[in-house]
């Protein structure tokens, strides 16, 4: 391949930039119909509690390791995790990227679907449709050749988006993205929440049953919704901090990143909650609550249903999965980059990582497209490993030392905030005690689900299947380590 | 407590773009006092 010597390291045009494409990252699918649906299984409020909590405790401080790294190495997460730690945890940093491009080979499958949907909206395909009607639309979509087709075409966008470069790719992309998507949600939440009956959803969605506070679930599911929505531990906004100014400012940015996304989260859930109250009302908890066929029940069964029985409901059904596309292209697209930014780390000219991570995607992300066990599968493999991301991120604090980490890379040049010793704690002990409990957790789930076959790496959400996938790829990774080093830190 | 968990997410980020704000343009001004 065409190695780089003289490619320039682009940077974000102005903090602005920076901030939209990095709200850009974080905000996704995950909050527009994941975030009301993990709300709506724990009958409203007390769920807000421990997602707020888990925001300060588990969000802000790992988007904080992830903008500090990306603007101090200015590597992707291979080089990253090399030059904090040394050459022989390089296979580290590449385990953090492949889970990222590992969810990257389904996540165009899932922006594909939103393609689809936006496509059906704007045709008025999803006018009129009843639950019957919704659920044919969907099986006729998903059994066909159109997920394949939708899926090449997110990838052909986002490729394309990115062939620009960071300023007049990413950061003009997510210039339009960004604020329409936040515009598009306050719309639909404007008419949501003034249509008769959504007081009662407004009502259950903040209504606290403080009891379900003394119950461990609900602490678990907040703390996984900030582990798969925030974007932290994911490797993303370090690879996006790699195109900061070294004016820039690390902690009062990490702030915006995370208040933003859980702020859209909020806005987007209040809006499902009262548009369903409101509309559909009998069958309101079970619509909102109810994952659906590939966890999309609610996006692509209810949703147009909803819209079918709105005033007006073309016109809203465009907004929505105009916002739903917006905000999963913009997701992709840092996905995409993550993998760019390590090839060219290691000198591969730009253009061609992107041709080559793109042709990757694409054929790789086809078993998703066609398969709903494989999809499922990688879902649960790489979901789960985010957790294992974040548990290598705090290893990266702890052992280069957390309060030189606070020092030498938070608290740098540029930084408006400063983080005291407190930070230190959090990474030393909290997060560990986070990711292990997390991931327990979930493997307990697991067990218990399948006592017989937990083991088994066959099947599709087994604790045998995320150990087998991630050996492998951590086999891989440690073997060719040396190489790895070598071409990412000492370059071409 | 819609209005408490309102006020917190969009009133902290409100005030941490403010913040940003204020500091982005003391950046400024040290910037160009110094002829950067």
């Amino acid at each position: 391949m065409t190695t780089v010597t003289n490619e320039r390291l682009e940077q974000f045009s102005s903090r602005w930039a920076l901030l939209i494409s990095m709200i850009g990252v974080a905000v996704g699918t995950g909050n527009i119909w994941r975030f009301p649906r993990i709300a709506a299984k724990y009958e409203g409020g007390a769920f807000l509690i421990p997602w707020l909590v888990f925001l300060f405790l588990w969000s802000i401080p790992i988007i904080i390791m992830e903008y500090a790294m990306g603007k101090g190495t200015r590597k992707g997460t291979v080089g990253a995790f090399g030059k904090l730690l040394g050459h022989e945890f390089t296979w580290m940093g590449a385990f953090v990227g492949f889970v990222s491009t590992a969810i990257m080979f389904y996540y165009s499958v899932v922006t594909g679907w939103c393609l689809r949907y936006l496509a059906g909206a704007l045709f008025g395909e999803l006018q009129g449709l009843d639950f019957e009607g919704s659920q044919t639309f969907w099986n006729d979509f998903i059994n066909g050749y159109q997920p394949v087709l939708f899926h090449f075409l997110s990838l052909a966008i986002a490729t394309f988006i990115l062939c620009g470069g960071v300023v007049r790719g990413i950061e003009r992309a997510n210039r339009v993205f960004v604020p329409s998507l936040v515009i598009l949600l306050l719309l639909l939440f404007l008419r949501a929440i003034t249509l008769p009956g959504a007081v009662r959803g407004i009502e259950s969605f903040f209504t606290v049953r403080w009891e379900t506070l003394l119950d461990y679930h609900v602490w678990l599911d907040a703390l996984t919704q900030n582990a798969w929505s925030t974007g932290a531990g994911w490797g993303l906004i370090l690879t996006y901090s790699v195109y900061m100014k070294k004016r820039e400012d690390v902690v009062l940015n990490s702030g915006i990143t995370a208040f933003a996304n859980h702020s859209i989260s909020l806005v987007s859930g209040v809006m499902i909650f009262a548009a369903v109250y409101a509309l559909l009302p009998v069958r309101a908890a079970e619509v909102i609550s109810k994952p659906g066929p590939l966890n999309t029940g609610l996006a692509f069964i209810w949703i147009p249903q909803l819209f079918s029985l709105l005033p007006g409901g073309y016109f809203f059904s465009v907004l929505f999965f105009l916002a739903l596309f917006f905000a999963s292209m913009s997701s992709l697209i840092s996905m995409i980059e993550l993998a760019v930014r390590v090839l060219n780390d290691a000198g591969v000219a730009r253009n061609r990582a992107i041709g080559f991570v793109g042709a990757i995607g694409f054929v790789v992300g086809i078993p998703s497209a066609v398969n709903s066990a494989f999809f499922l599968n990688q879902d649960w493999v790489w979901g789960i490993g985010l957790m294992v991301s974040g548990a290598a991120f705090a290893f990266a604090v702890l052992r280069f030392g957390a309060s030189q980490f606070r020092e030498q890379y938070i608290n740098a040049e540029g930084t408006d905030v400063l983080v005291g010793k407190w930070y230190d704690s959090i990474v030393k002990y909290l997060i560990p005690v986070e990711v292990t409990v997390l991931i327990g957790w979930w493997f307990w789930i697991a067990i218990q689900a399948d006592p017989n076959g937990w083991w088994n790496p066959f099947r599709i959400e087994s604790v045998g299947t995320c150990l087998i996938q991630w050996g492998v790829v951590v086999a891989l990774f440690i073997g060719f380590n040396r190489w790895i080093a070598r071409k990412t830190l000492e370059g071409p | 407590m819609m209005l408490l968990i309102f006020s917190i997410l969009w009133g902290g980020l409100v005030v941490l773009l403010l913040i940003a704000l204020g500091k982005e343009k003391q950046k400024s001004r040290d910037e160009t006092e110094r002829g950067v």
